[in-house]
């Protein structure tokens, strides 16, 4: 047998297969728990809306630092990718910290913790989700 | 909408929150759920006090 004819030969099924898993990680990173939400998951899609949502908010309500795309070295940009993490939930963040971030007291400082948590949490997550779409673990 | 938690407060919603989402995530029976929580929330809050409490003498 030659090595092409033993390389992995992908069916139409399994790209399919690729295709929706692909699409409930997205889903995931985007909604925090649809990924799993998609699959029936219901305890871990309730799980993780309700965490990355609590971690969310209240990062954003201590003033956490809510990075942005315009940041200037390495660790703003790893920021601002941890917080991207949370998905649409980045905007929801946004959107409660109307008055900016605030890092010059100790409670600033853990809402950044907490968003950034948040945003790998959910990265997290939403690999799970495609992982489990997968077949690989659930 | 502002929140003004102590360090206290702000490691112990951390920390049961992660236990949480990581019990969830790596456990599938409702029991074995529990239990990781549990230890993870205990492992997070002593060595998060024992960091703290070995700090102590630096921060004077």
């Amino acid at each position: 047998m030659t090595d092409q004819a033993e390389s992995v030969v992908v069916s139409a099924p399994d790209k399919s297969r690729e295709a929706r898993a692909i699409a409930i990680g997205v889903a995931g990173w985007a909604v925090p728990g649809l990924g799993h939400a998609l699959q029936k998951m219901w305890g871990r899609a309730l799980t993780f809306f309700v965490v990355v949502g609590v971690l969310v908010i209240v990062g954003a309500g201590m003033r956490g630092n809510l990075f942005g795309s315009e940041g200037g070295d390495a660790f703003a940009a790893l920021g601002y990718f941890a917080d991207l993490g949370t998905g649409s939930f980045y905007w929801l963040a946004k959107y409660i910290e109307v008055g900016g971030s605030d890092v010059s007291r100790a409670y600033g400082d853990y809402g950044t913790r907490f968003l950034a948590a948040a945003g790998v949490l959910n990265l997290l997550a939403a690999l799970h989700a495609y992982e489990a779409a997968r077949g690989r673990k659930a | 909408m502002k929140f003004h938690l102590s360090h206290l407060q702000a490691m112990l919603l951390f920390a049961l929150l992660i236990s949480i989402a990581f019990g969830f995530l790596s456990r599938r029976r409702p029991m074995d759920r529990v239990k990781y929580i549990a230890w993870s929330l205990l492992l997070f809050l002593l060595f998060g006090i024992g960091i703290g409490w070995a700090m102590y003498p630096f921060s004077r």
